[in-house]
């Protein structure tokens, strides 16, 4: 399958997470994951090795503050960490990237800056479209998601999201 | 007002406390609240809730 045509920017949530349900390889189907130099020190501390040991298309870059002062302020307002703030001065020098992230906050801000916003639960449904993952594999991650990853989602809206997948495939 | 016994880091504390010192606020507890009160508002269900049904949206129908 050809690959996405978009390069994405990721915050330490969505990799550290993916990784937990075995599903870092999902971020394959991109040109390019960049990540900036707090973010890939934070996955670093937390899952150890991964970034060195996998063939994803990471691409490191500097650790920067946003030029836009807009964005400076939101990200102040928002007490943005480091981490998230250097993936949003990344977003400015990429906007057509997707800016993949699950704090709500950082989410927030993206979209104000009107970047494209997505997070871990998006891929993991995506999957299924970009022919990556079967749907019943990817029902059954889902259900794994509050025991095997630290992603916190409300137990209900899982299941919708879980019943919604099974109503689209008919499953 | 509720009391509550929590363990922050130290760097944490220390900044907060610097900012009580700088004259930015009155004590600790009012560092604390106000971060509270910026997570909560940013934090709020609706808005994580329609965060992951658009996603969930995006995942199924979206085109990139």
């Amino acid at each position: 399958m050809i690959k996405s045509a978009f390069k994405i920017v990721c915050d330490s949530g969505p990799i550290i997470h993916l990784d937990e349900l075995n599903c870092l390889h999902l971020l394959e189907d991109f040109q390019e994951i960049l990540l900036p130099d707090t973010v890939y020190k934070e996955i670093n501390r937390y899952r150890p090795l991964r970034l060195n040991n996998s063939n994803l298309p990471f691409v490191l870059s500097a650790g920067t503050i946003p030029n836009n002062s807009t964005l400076i302020t939101l990200c102040s307002i928002f007490s943005l960490d480091v981490g998230e703030t250097e993936a949003l001065a990344l977003m400015e020098k990429n906007p057509q990237a997707i800016f993949l992230a699950d704090d709500a906050s950082a989410r927030m801000v993206a979209e104000q800056m009107g970047f494209k916003v997505h997070e871990t639960i998006g891929i993991l449904v995506r999957s299924i479209r970009r022919n990556q993952m079967e749907p019943g594999e990817v029902l059954r991650i889902l259900r794994g998601v509050p025991s095997q990853s630290t992603l916190y989602i409300k137990p209900s809206l899982l299941d919708e999201v879980i019943l919604k997948i099974k109503k689209e495939y008919n499953l | 007002m509720k009391t509550i016994q929590t363990e922050i880091p130290e760097q944490l504390y220390k900044k907060a406390l610097s900012l009580v010192k700088e004259g930015w606020f009155r004590d600790e507890k009012d560092v604390f609240s106000e971060a509270i009160r910026r997570f909560l508002e940013t934090h709020r269900p609706e808005l994580m809730e329609k965060s992951i049904r658009d996603d969930v949206e995006w995942g199924l129908h979206g085109h990139d």
